[in-house]
């Protein structure tokens, strides 16, 4: 970083200044169908030492957001908004000036392990290559040194040894903390981990959170964890951004999602997850329908088609955040009705089914836009069929 | 090849002869070494001894990690991947020594609904001919009741018969798990081995699909084997689970004695490792990290396999206690409350 000539912030701000301050970013991409508005209006700030999770289905525009902050988008897409790391703008600058920031500023933990090593370079090289990189003073042999303190401290056995093996000779458990060394390599500000555990086994899922925890003490590095999996958020966020076709729909921090969730959608992800520690057996209430096209998505709210406590109102304009408590914002127009002790997922689901059945129980097929229109068929259950 | 018929551990309360018979079912595949003649130099031993039992009307879950053999147990239990050795009776009829003609009747009973279902369906053939091809095989209808029948399983899964005539790429992902399930249920099958099911779905959507199986089960009365690796999601929809660990059971009991009272420490750390969607009790939690990964099923290692990996092993046993893991395999008999196979198991209370 200290070679771009910009008049850097004065690099240790006090506290509560944002390290990143992402505003208003939009994401398109120009399609044979039509442009796909990929993210559209995230904005979020990350302090120092601060975990935030992005959570949110298949296609909500979580990856391309963090993607966007690293300018790792293909040139074809268009991005608007700002990005300001430590004060400055990223985004619109060249491949070399992010390449500065990148691994030394804000870090990168992809999902799959098993394509994110270079499959021709021993590992040992590829962490001296990223430390190299960012400080040109350092000797090959402080270089192999740090690496092999860096492998160590990921937990891999043998680790002067092991540098020298190939990513194809790691199992994927091992590849992913390989991974994570390089991200901690340079002691970044942030760490981007994007489905960090996903491609995981359970029990090594654990383990790897227990890296990732190693790594943020080590490096002191703020985090932001994109993931689907809302057991892993609840144990490592401090702070949760839901994140729905593209834009975020409820910001609060991690007890505020989990215990009184002002957003329908959140609500529904809690009650559709089947729980380790339920007693009974506790029907799941699903969501209807499937995530709206982002070619051409509907006015109003995008989650109204399958949101139990739609209004005609909610058709009219897609609603702003809107702050509802200290820190947490719900883009709902009925938040304040969510607002009530012990409220869970059945209660609104069902009485919802009642007041209202649904349009769309039947879901036509997604993938073609044409197609995804509620075309007036009798809604089939499973409890009316035979 | 008469199977000895005993007891399966850990054999259901429930009352009745099992549907499902599986005895010490082991699936060896070959280790080719390179060169001229590819001779076998070595076996992975992907499912090696697993003895179950399937009731009518429960869900058996099976579950472990990838790599523990629990798909090649489905498999091989459907004859879809002839058995190195072991018996799988169905009704009382040895299914491992049939031809593939002699399979055919009796594949009418036992279906399989796969885990991708991207990957599950004929792109090129419209949902009517994937859920239409069992019953034409089979030739158990034409004409207008083909049309009827097909009709009558869409709905019974959730879809619109009205959509018979698209692709399977016009629907999401949930959708085609649905006409994967239709598609098993053609023939009217008495038991159905779920081979992760749910895995390669978004969570609300993986609900309308767990709670389309439950449905489905209790309405048809249908016995599944339930594979995932998703323990969540098998407290869920199991009434019994069995724990697999390189190719063997580990331990297997009712659902709410395996979560609440697990006696095996695999079992312990595999739960311990799930996190729970409740920000207060992942707080208070503490894991049981287990050491490394997976060894390989070609040289599994002496003794009892976990104890690589056991943290028991590691850290509480002492050194003649610790010969005895090394030297003699625990063998999956009750031990306390339910079936473990450990020398010293002993429950602890994960959850």
């Amino acid at each position: 970083m200290q070679t771009i000539s910009e008049p850097t912030v004065a690099p240790d701000r006090a506290d509560g200044e944002p390290l990143l301050q992402v505003t208003d970013l939009e994401v398109k991409f120009g399609t044979e169908d039509g442009v796909v508005h990929a993210v559209r209006g995230v904005s979020y700030s990350l302090s120092p030492g601060e975990t935030l999770g992005i959570v949110g289905e298949s296609g909500s525009g979580k990856s391309v957001t963090s993607l966007a902050v690293m300018g790792l988008l293909p040139a074809t897409a268009r991005i608007t908004g700002s990005v300001l790391f430590r004060g400055r703008e990223l985004l619109g600058r060249s491949d070399r000036e992010l390449s500065q920031v990148r691994g030394k500023g804000i870090a990168m933990i992809f999902q799959d392990p098993m394509t994110s090593l270079n499959p021709v370079y021993k590992i040992g090289f590829q962490i001296d290559e990223t430390l190299r990189q960012h400080d040109r003073s350092l000797s090959r042999k402080a270089a192999r040194a740090r690496t092999v303190d860096l492998l160590r401290l990921v937990g891999i056995p043998n680790a002067a040894e092991r540098a020298n093996s190939y990513p194809h000779e790691f199992s994927g458990g091992m590849r992913q903390r390989v991974v994570i060394a390089i991200a901690m390599a340079n002691e970044p500000d942030v760490i981007i981990a994007d489905e960090p555990t996903t491609a995981l086994d359970v029990t090594v899922q654990a383990q790897i959170l227990e890296v990732l925890k190693t790594a943020q003490q080590e490096t002191g590095a703020a985090t932001v964890l994109i993931t689907h999996d809302l057991g892993v958020v609840a144990g490592m966020a401090d702070r949760v951004l839901v994140m729905y076709a593209g834009r975020p729909v409820e910001v609060g921090t991690v007890d505020d999602i989990y215990y009184s969730p002002g957003m329908p959608y959140t609500l529904g992800l809690l009650g559709s997850l089947p729980r380790l520690d339920a007693r009974e057996r506790q029907r799941l209430t699903p969501i209807p329908g499937s995530p709206p096209s982002l070619i051409s998505p509907p006015p109003g709210c995008p989650f109204g088609p399958r949101c139990p406590m739609h209004l005609d109102l909610c058709d009219t304009a897609e609603p702003p955040l809107a702050i509802v408590g200290p820190g947490h914002q719900v883009a709902c127009v009925r938040s304040a009705e969510l607002a009530r002790p012990e409220v869970s997922a059945i209660d609104v689901y069902a009485e919802a089914a009642e007041a209202r059945p649904p349009a769309v129980a039947g879901p036509p097929a997604v993938a073609s836009p044409a197609l995804s229109q509620p075309n007036g068929s009798t809604p089939t259950t499973v409890e009316e069929a035979q | 090849m008469s199977a000895p018929v005993t007891d399966a551990p850990g054999a259901s309360r429930t009352a009745g002869e099992p549907i499902v018979r599986v005895r010490d079912l082991r699936k060896y595949f070959p280790i080719k070494g390179g060169g001229l003649i590819r001779r076998t130099v070595g076996m992975v031993k992907a499912v090696d001894g697993v003895s179950l039992d399937l009731y009518p009307g429960e869900t058996l879950g099976l579950v472990g990690e990838s790599g523990c053999g629990k798909s090649t147990t489905g498999r091989a239990i459907l004859h879809l991947q002839p058995a190195t050795s072991g018996s799988v009776q169905f009704l009382g009829q040895e299914l491992t020594s049939l031809s593939r003609r002699a399979m055919r009747p009796l594949r009418r009973q036992i279906q399989i609904v796969f885990q991708d279902p991207y990957a599950s369906l004929n792109p090129r053939l419209p949902v009517f001919d994937i859920v239409a091809e069992p019953l034409i095989i089979h030739r158990l209808a034409k004409g207008q009741a083909l049309r009827d029948r097909v009709a009558d399983l869409l709905r019974l899964v959730g879809l619109n018969p009205e959509h018979a005539n698209r692709y399977p790429y016009e629907f999401s992902g949930g959708q085609r798990q649905r006409i994967g399930v239709a598609r098993a249920l053609a023939l009217d099958p008495k038991v159905l081995v779920l081979d992760e099911p749910v895995s390669a779905l978004d969570v609300s959507i993986q609900a309308g699909v767990v709670n389309l199986l439950e449905d489905l089960r209790d309405r048809l009365g249908l016995s599944f084997l339930f594979i995932a690796h998703d323990l969540s999601v098998v407290r869920h929809t199991a009434d019994r689970v069995a724990v697999m660990y390189l190719g063997k059971i580990m331990e297997i009991a009712d659902k709410d004695e395996l979560f609440d009272r697990p006696a095996h420490p695999y079992t312990q750390a595999l739960l311990s490792a799930i996190p729970v969607p409740d920000p207060n009790r992942e707080r208070q939690r503490k894991r049981i990290l287990l050491e490394g990964d997976l060894p390989s099923p070609a040289n599994p290692p002496s003794g009892c396999r976990f104890r690589t990996r056991c943290p028991k092993y590691a850290s509480q046993l002492t050194d003649t206690q610790r010969e005895q893991c090394r030297e003699q395999e625990p063998a999956l008999v009750t031990r306390g409350e339910h079936p473990v196979a450990c020398h010293f198991a002993e429950t602890v209370q994960i959850i």
